[in-house]
């Protein structure tokens, strides 16, 4: 029997302070998540300096939480995972700085995880079967592609967003309608009221099959509300939301469907932010399974940012012998695939 | 005491090595390469040429500002997963006092600078008076005119320290000199020097959680105030 292999890891991208660990890749055995949400919601989105701060306040906390919990000591680690990129620079250097200085105090390798592959990675808890090959669907506040995941180490981008991603567009919209930061899951809850086929608002069409553009749909809704409000017409919020998220979803969907008929694969998994959205979720399950496919997403807790994706992912690379340097840097702008 | 000691408050990312009053090893790099890169790299240098090992180590000193707030966040995190790591007492000490560290000189005003962004600076005043560093003066956001002027209020001859480049091009009275360029920023080895005086095993229980010295709010919230106040 092969020995058990131990994962802790760390996440500090954006906005929350999280560790985690993770047994042979797939079994939690905590999840540690300090969020900040409340902190930056008077600002109407992550301020960059605050998050940093609010970072090295708890990124030992709940790195120790996260140990105590799983009942493990360092010793019993085998490498320390922790995201490198993207996110905002000054948060990430928190989380690697720490991880960083704990592999080498403890003579642990350090492996350096790119937090979209952890997203998509998450799925693999979702999921006990999941195995590449599969399909990725990546949608959050900062990125909307389409990825091919060939092998545990293998990617493949088929497309992204050319402008928004439409985490950026639900966000924006969420602000033009008055509604507090985070503004995804806001519209969510405005919508369930509203007519998703109330008002047309088109997303652009694109020659490239894989790639996406939100910026046109989020330029129409901000139209619309501005000409309401100048005509001195009432509007209907539900309506706004519903008809916004179904545009955006219609999108996704209808690019995710085509991703899987062009390429045969039978597995399409979500990740990112915006895979909470349970309409996002239900409409692509629906459309993939009438081509024969089917939807994993990951648990709720799993869909925000946290470490255990993380650890998931380190624990792949781990196994394929990827170890990253101790003068690894911060990548704010890591691509995927 | 064996002390391992960070000051990344600066441009300068400094590590070193003392045995009490002893230096054994100090390794200093200002080449504006990130501190993220370099830290880790040169620990792992100073233990390995010095054949120290981890375990030997008995208390970790850092650089706890002011200065700037990426760099003091990196030397902060790097040092408590340390301390956490080896169950080893830290101590974070203060930029500007840790500067005057570099040249313990009686009869001397010393006035460490760091650069507070926009044209001002954060300052002290100190003194070295019988083996002991006076603070005559506390910690100001200052401008040039008023850091000028704070020396100048005092009435002795002052050596200033730190991030003081910018000043070498005011005409400074006489009396008021920039200190020599070996001591003139951050010394890990004055970090160490000064943790091993101020440590207490008593009040020096959290390894974690620590806060840098940041001084100054973050500008949303310096923005953000200042629009609740007007309405």
């Amino acid at each position: 029997m092969s020995k058990d292999v131990y994962i802790l890891g760390i996440e500090s991208s954006c906005d929350e302070t999280a560790a985690a660990v993770v047994k042979n890749g797939r079994e939690v055995l905590s999840n540690i998540i300090s969020s900040q949400i409340v902190i930056h919601r008077k600002f109407g989105g992550v301020v960059p300096e605050i998050a940093s701060r609010k970072h090295i306040e708890n990124v030992m906390p709940v790195i120790d939480a996260a140990l105590q919990e799983a009942k493990v000591g360092l010793e019993d680690i085998d490498a320390v995972a922790v995201t490198y990129g993207p996110g905002l620079v000054g948060a990430l250097l928190v989380g690697l700085s720490a991880a960083k200085s704990l592999a080498w105090a403890s003579n642990k390798p350090l492996i350096g995880v790119n937090h979209l592959e952890g997203h998509v990675f998450a799925n693999f808890l979702a999921d006990p079967e999941l195995e590449p090959p599969f399909m990725a669907l990546v949608v959050s506040g900062g990125h909307t592609a389409l990825l091919k995941v060939t092998g545990y180490n293998s990617f493949e981008l088929l497309g992204q967003t050319r402008d928004d991603a439409a985490g950026e567009a639900f966000d924006k919209i969420a602000r033009i309608m008055g509604l507090p930061y985070p503004g995804g899951p806001e519209i969510e809850k405005l919508a369930l009221d509203g007519n998703p086929l109330a008002i047309n608002f088109p997303v652009a069409k694109l020659d490239a099959p894989y790639e996406f553009s939100f910026s046109g749909v989020k330029s129409a809704v901000i139209n619309y509300v501005h000409n309401q409000q100048q005509a001195k017409r009432e509007i209907n919020r539900a309506d706004v939301a519903a008809s916004f998220q179904h545009a955006v979803v219609d999108a996704l969907v209808q690019k995710a469907v085509h991703a899987l008929q062009e390429t045969g694969l039978k597995k399409i998994v979500l990740a990112g932010g915006v895979s909470a959205n349970k309409t996002l979720q239900n409409t692509l399950a629906e459309a993939v399974e009438k081509v024969g496919a089917q939807l994993v997403h990951p648990t709720p807790i799993l869909c925000t940012d946290n470490a255990v994706m993380v650890a998931c992912r380190g624990y792949f690379m781990y196994q394929a012998g990827m170890r990253s340097p101790l003068d690894l840097n911060a990548v704010p702008s890591l691509k995927l695939g | 005491m064996l002390t391992l000691a960070i000051d990344t408050a600066t441009k300068v990312c400094s590590v070193a090595l003392c045995r009490d009053q002893e230096i054994l090893a100090e390794y200093n790099i200002s080449m504006g390469m990130t501190h993220s890169e370099g830290l880790l790299p040169q620990l792992e240098q100073l233990l390995q040429r010095t054949k120290i090992t981890k375990e030997e180590i008995e208390l970790i000193a850092v650089s706890m500002g002011p200065g700037s707030f990426t760099g003091l966040r990196i030397g902060l995190a790097t040092a408590e997963a340390m301390a956490y790591t080896w169950k080893c007492p830290l101590h974070g000490v203060n930029t500007l006092r840790a500067l005057a560290y570099n040249l313990p000189l009686e009869d001397l005003v010393f006035s460490p600078v760091l650069d507070a962004q926009k044209g001002n600076y954060y300052q002290a005043l100190y003194q070295w008076q019988d083996g002991q560093l006076v603070e005559l003066a506390p910690l100001q956001v200052v401008s040039k005119a008023e850091l000028v002027e704070r020396i100048k209020a005092l009435g002795q001859k002052a050596l200033i320290l730190g991030e003081c480049r910018k000043l070498a091009a005011l005409e400074l009275p006489a009396a008021i000199r920039l200190a020599p360029q070996a001591l003139v920023m951050p010394k890990a080895s004055s970090v160490a020097l000064l943790a091993q005086q101020e440590f207490n095993p008593e009040a020096d229980k959290k390894i974690f959680g620590l806060e840098p010295y940041y001084v100054r709010k973050s500008e949303a919230e310096e923005l953000w105030e200042k629009r609740q106040k007007q309405q």
